[in-house]
């Protein structure tokens, strides 16, 4: 796997590398890393879906994270998408999955071990720290000291449970027979999600109780930074993710992307706990 | 310079502002047309540029569109991943806005093949572009299609190029999509057809072609000028229509009116001039023009009528007499030339008065006098005549009247008035003492007339009633016309050559017998004249000589001839001869010496000169002088014709004469029954004859006449009756 590196100033910031990861011939993802102190665990921070990692909410944090020592890596999934930069928006056509996802999760921590990085924290923001969850879920990654989500959604959708069960059979059947017809569906906020079959039934395993339960069964310490005025929330979630054991951190009156002068509030809630991991 | 009508002249005066402002408009309309030139000129270069500057804008347009695309993470992900690239191609594309819905994209892979086949062959398989060139242009029949490329790389300053975009658009469309154009006409925007090169999308310009739109300001302001082209045509013929209804109504037709009254004038002067009221102009200069017409058609009209009065006064100053008032010459010609063409005259009557022995009075008593008896004859006759009558004076003494349908019997009555008004005037008071009486000759004739033989009529006439013992009213007959050489140029003629030719004349010696014995003493030299084998008696010989003045002459010529006659011995001459003297002839000196020589030249024979007591009258001492002279030489002197005109006893006393002849007229008196006439003769007789003349009978006619003055004592007697005695006694 051959690397790129570029090398970005930001004035009055700290210095950020533009990464590049060549995850297969003709698809290359793009990251940004901060290398830090070496005796700091580094921390991936993950946009939320379909956002790239100059998400405001993520290079904010990643910003403060960095200038108090930790090497962030803000990677930029590539959804099918090389040299991603840019939000996919819904309505674009959606090849990509969650399993194409983890993998490259997998590729970016291989990135930081080979970087020196023994210890790792992963931090998501919204769908993506759903991502990392079911992720985390999966593949249990040694290297993952600690998971913080962000705002994780509990992907509310308008289809009954027993209706997204039967759709998403659909959608694995469907992919199953190769059917590779783009549709337009609702995903989460995505009102016109147009994907082929594999991908929206890969998104389709996010639930709330999927998230719940991976949450519960997580082997790591986790914990939820919640916006205390996150509208996109259902009812409870919050509390239902108390009720998974993990810690639960929630930032009154913050949205959901945490920003303004909740901002702050966030860097310092995620530094509390990546000094309680030291 | 030709007369011109006014509406002539208005016409051509309207024909040249026509042409002026034709000129003008048409001046107007080039100049502006000029301006609309160059501003067209300006406006095409402008469209020029919009073109120029349109296709830069599509340039950049092409550019910005282009790298959008190629930075289009979706681009690199169909262009790494074709499988849903058409439905990018197709749809993402156009929902996205990432490229117009005019223009449409194909990818192409670094090797120049294309991504997916294009339905219909949009675009071409494999990539058209050939080495750097960023844009191409091809013809699809008539329809230029614009394929502009460009690469897609990883990041913009990556080398490595992932493929290739390249849009198809119609460029001409995209052009016009560029406006507004506000100079170019996008609608008439073409490509050069046939070959063109491009390798950017800024060559495209050279190609482009289109009309520049009609300058909206221009084309509002040209159509402005047409406007006002039309209106000031249209103002203008307005104009002159109006001045030409307005000149028409206040000038010419008053002017034509004016004319038309002048030309009315023209023909009747009389006619009143209509007056302003007549008809109306609201031109003060007309209304001047009017009334000064008018002010001068009535001074022309007083002129007229003054230069008529004076006319008519020297007219009838013309045919008036200046001395009496009464018609002169001139009326006379004129109405006698009017009533000879007047037809429906059909008889008239010529009137002739004349004064006796006016001439005699004038010289005794002077030309006043004899004016003031002129008009004392005029007024007398106007009396006399007729109401209607014309009392016309034709020369000295000399009357007449023209009385046109009146006949004879009427013209008569009127002779006889004037006659007896003239008889009972007074001379008298004018300090005469003769009588002053007129002689009276009438001639009268039925239409048709020939008024100069009437006059010639009346002459005759009147002098018959001249004639001693003849009423003084005459009216023509045929038989007076014995008396026709007073007016027949034949025998005017024959007397005046019979003056330069006194051999012309021939006599009747006629006797005058010595009663006593019975035996002639001497002859009288009765004159007369032979004229182509006719013989021309004294009445109408001496009628002319007296009426033409001739009486000196005639007497020379007279003496001439006897003296010729006496040379040659004629035996009536040989005891004497008694000649004839006029008035005029008594008193003028070569008479008198004509007579003294016949007298030397015939000393025994015994020489009378008869003269008429008339004579006597007038230059009285003169003429007693010569008589004194004469007798002085042996010539005795005869007061011939007494009795028959003058009868002054008083003259008589003083005349130089040695005889008395009486008049005929006397001597028949003692033929009539009438004692009282008988005693009158005698008494006159004798009271002669006891003045110790000695007494010469004329007119001695028959026995018993001849016993009578025998009787009464006539030394001397003449007549017929006597000449017959002594032919007799010749024969005997």
């Amino acid at each position: 796997m051959a690397l790129m590196f570029m090398v970005m100033l930001s004035p009055g910031q700290a210095w950020a590398e533009l990464v590049t990861l060549d995850l297969q011939p003709g698809l290359t993802a793009r990251a940004e890393y901060r290398p830090g102190a070496g005796d700091k665990p580094a921390v991936l921070i993950l946009h939320g879906f379909l956002q790239t990692h100059n998400f405001p909410t993520v290079h904010n944090l990643a910003e403060g994270l960095a200038a108090a020592g930790y090497s962030v890596l803000t990677p930029t999934l590539t959804l099918g998408v090389t040299h991603r930069r840019q939000s996919l928006p819904c309505e674009a056509i959606h090849t990509h999955s969650r399993e194409g996802n983890m993998r490259e999760f997998d590729a970016w921590l291989r990135w930081l071990r080979a970087r020196g990085h023994r210890r790792v924290v992963l931090v998501g923001h919204s769908l993506g720290s759903a991502e990392l969850l079911l992720y985390l879920q999966a593949r249990r990654p040694s290297a993952v000291a600690h998971f913080i989500a962000l705002s994780l959604v509990d992907t509310r959708s308008d289809f009954k449970a027993n209706g997204l069960d039967q759709l998403r059979q659909t959608m694995q059947q469907r992919a199953a027979r190769g059917d590779r017809q783009a549709q337009r569906h609702s995903l989460s906020f995505c009102r016109n999600f147009n994907a082929v079959p594999q991908t929206f039934a890969s998104y389709l395993a996010i639930t709330p109780d999927s998230l719940a339960a991976a949450a519960r069964g997580l082997p790591i310490p986790a914990t939820f930074i919640m916006g205390g005025g996150d509208e996109r929330l259902g009812s409870g979630w919050i509390d239902r993710l108390r009720g998974t054991g993990k810690t639960v951190i929630v930032i009154p009156n913050a949205s959901h992307f945490l920003d303004g002068e909740h901002e702050f509030e966030l860097i310092d809630a995620v530094l509390s706990v990546l000094k309680q991991i030291a | 310079m030709p007369t011109l009508k006014l509406q002539q002249l208005y016409a051509l005066f309207l024909l040249l502002a026509m042409m002026l402002l034709a000129i003008l408009v048409i001046y107007a309309r080039m100049s502006f047309q000029h301006i609309a030139q160059r501003a067209q000129d300006e406006a095409d270069r402008a469209a020029r540029a919009e073109i120029v500057r349109a296709v830069d804008n599509l340039g950049l347009r092409l550019r910005t569109i282009a790298e959008h695309l190629a930075m289009w993470d979706e681009t690199r992900q169909h262009l790494a991943n074709p499988e849903f690239y058409p439905l990018w191609r197709d749809v993402r594309v156009r929902d996205t806005g990432a490229l117009p819905t005019s223009m449409r994209i194909a990818l192409y892979r670094p090797n120049g093949e294309i991504l997916a086949r294009e339905p219909a062959a949009a675009l071409p398989a494999r990539l058209p572009h050939k080495g750097d060139a960023a844009a191409l242009l091809k013809w699809d029949g008539a329809q230029p299609w614009l394929y502009y490329r460009f690469p897609v790389r990883v990041h913009p300053d990556a080398d490595l190029i992932l493929g290739y975009g390249v849009i198809r658009l119609d460029p001409l469309a995209e052009i016009r999509n560029l406006g507004p154009f506000r100079y170019a006409d996008a609608n008439s925007l073409s490509l050069v057809p046939g070959a063109v090169q491009i390798q950017r999308i800024a060559d495209l310009a050279p190609y482009l072609q289109s009309r520049t739109q009609p300058n909206p300001i221009l084309t509002a302001a040209l159509d402005e000028v047409r406007r006002l082209s039309v209106y000031a045509a249209l103002l203008a013929l307005g104009l002159a229509l109006a001045f030409l209804y307005t000149l028409r109504q206040l000038v010419v037709r008053p002017i034509r009116r004016l004319s038309a009254e002048i030309q009315a004038l023209r023909d009747n002067p009389q006619a009143q001039a209509a007056g302003v009221a007549g008809y109306s102009t609201n031109l003060f200069e007309l209304q001047q023009l009017r009334r000064s017409f008018e002010e001068y058609h009535q001074r022309l009209q007083q002129l007229h009528q003054e230069i008529q009065r004076s006319s008519q006064q020297f007219y009838q100053q013309a045919r008036q007499d200046a001395l009496t008032g009464v018609y002169n010459r001139r009326a006379f010609d004129e109405d006698r030339g009017r009533l000879e063409k007047d037809k429906r005259v059909d008889e008239c009557t010529l009137i002739l008065f004349d004064c006796d022995h006016f001439k005699a009075i004038n010289d005794t008593y002077g030309h006043p006098l004899g004016d003031t008896i002129i008009r004392a004859l005029a007024t007398c006759l106007t009396q006399a005549l007729r109401a209607d009558d014309r009392l016309y004076r034709l020369g000295g003494d000399e009357f007449a009247t023209l009385m046109p349908g009146a006949p004879i019997e009427t013209a008569l009555v009127v002779a006889e008035r004037c006659l007896e008004q003239v008889g009972r005037y007074d001379f008298s008071q004018h300090g005469i003492t003769e009588p002053v009486t007129i002689s009276i000759g009438l001639a009268h004739s039925r239409a048709p007339f020939d008024l100069t033989t009437l006059h010639r009529h009346a002459d005759l006439a009147m002098y018959t009633a001249k004639r001693p013992g003849h009423p003084k009213i005459a009216v023509y007959e045929h038989t007076l016309g014995g008396l026709a050489s007073l007016v027949d140029n034949r025998e005017i003629s024959a007397v005046y050559e019979a003056i330069r030719q006194p051999q012309m004349l021939q006599f009747r010696y006629q006797p005058v017998m010595r009663l006593s014995d019975m035996v002639p003493d001497y002859c009288e030299a009765l004159c007369r004249i032979r004229c182509d084998d006719q013989i021309i008696g004294p009445g109408a010989i001496f009628a002319i000589v007296h009426n033409r003045r001739l009486d000196v002459e005639f007497d020379l010529a007279v003496i001439q001839a006897v003296q010729r006659d006496l040379e040659a011995d004629f035996p009536e001459l040989r005891q004497g001869v008694s000649i004839n003297l006029s008035a005029p002839g008594i008193v003028n000196d070569k008479v008198i010496d004509a007579l003294l020589r016949l007298r030397a030249a015939f000393p025994t024979h015994k020489l009378v000169m008869e003269i008429t007591e008339t004579a006597l009258i007038t230059q009285m001492e003169t003429a007693s002088a010569n008589i004194g002279r004469l007798r002085e030489a042996g010539c005795l002197i005869a007061l011939d014709d007494f009795g028959s005109g003058y009868s002054s006893l008083r003259y008589l006393a003083s005349m130089p004469v040695d005889m008395v002849k009486f008049d005929m007229s006397l001597i028949h008196l003692l033929d009539k029954p009438e004692r009282r006439l008988h005693a009158l003769v005698e008494d006159i007789v004798r009271m002669v004859a006891g003045a110790g003349y000695g007494l010469v009978a004329e007119g001695i006619e028959s026995a018993s006449l001849l016993d009578q003055v025998v009787a009464l004592g006539f030394t001397h007697g003449q007549g017929y009756h006597l000449d017959g005695l002594q032919s007799a006694a010749g024969r005997g």
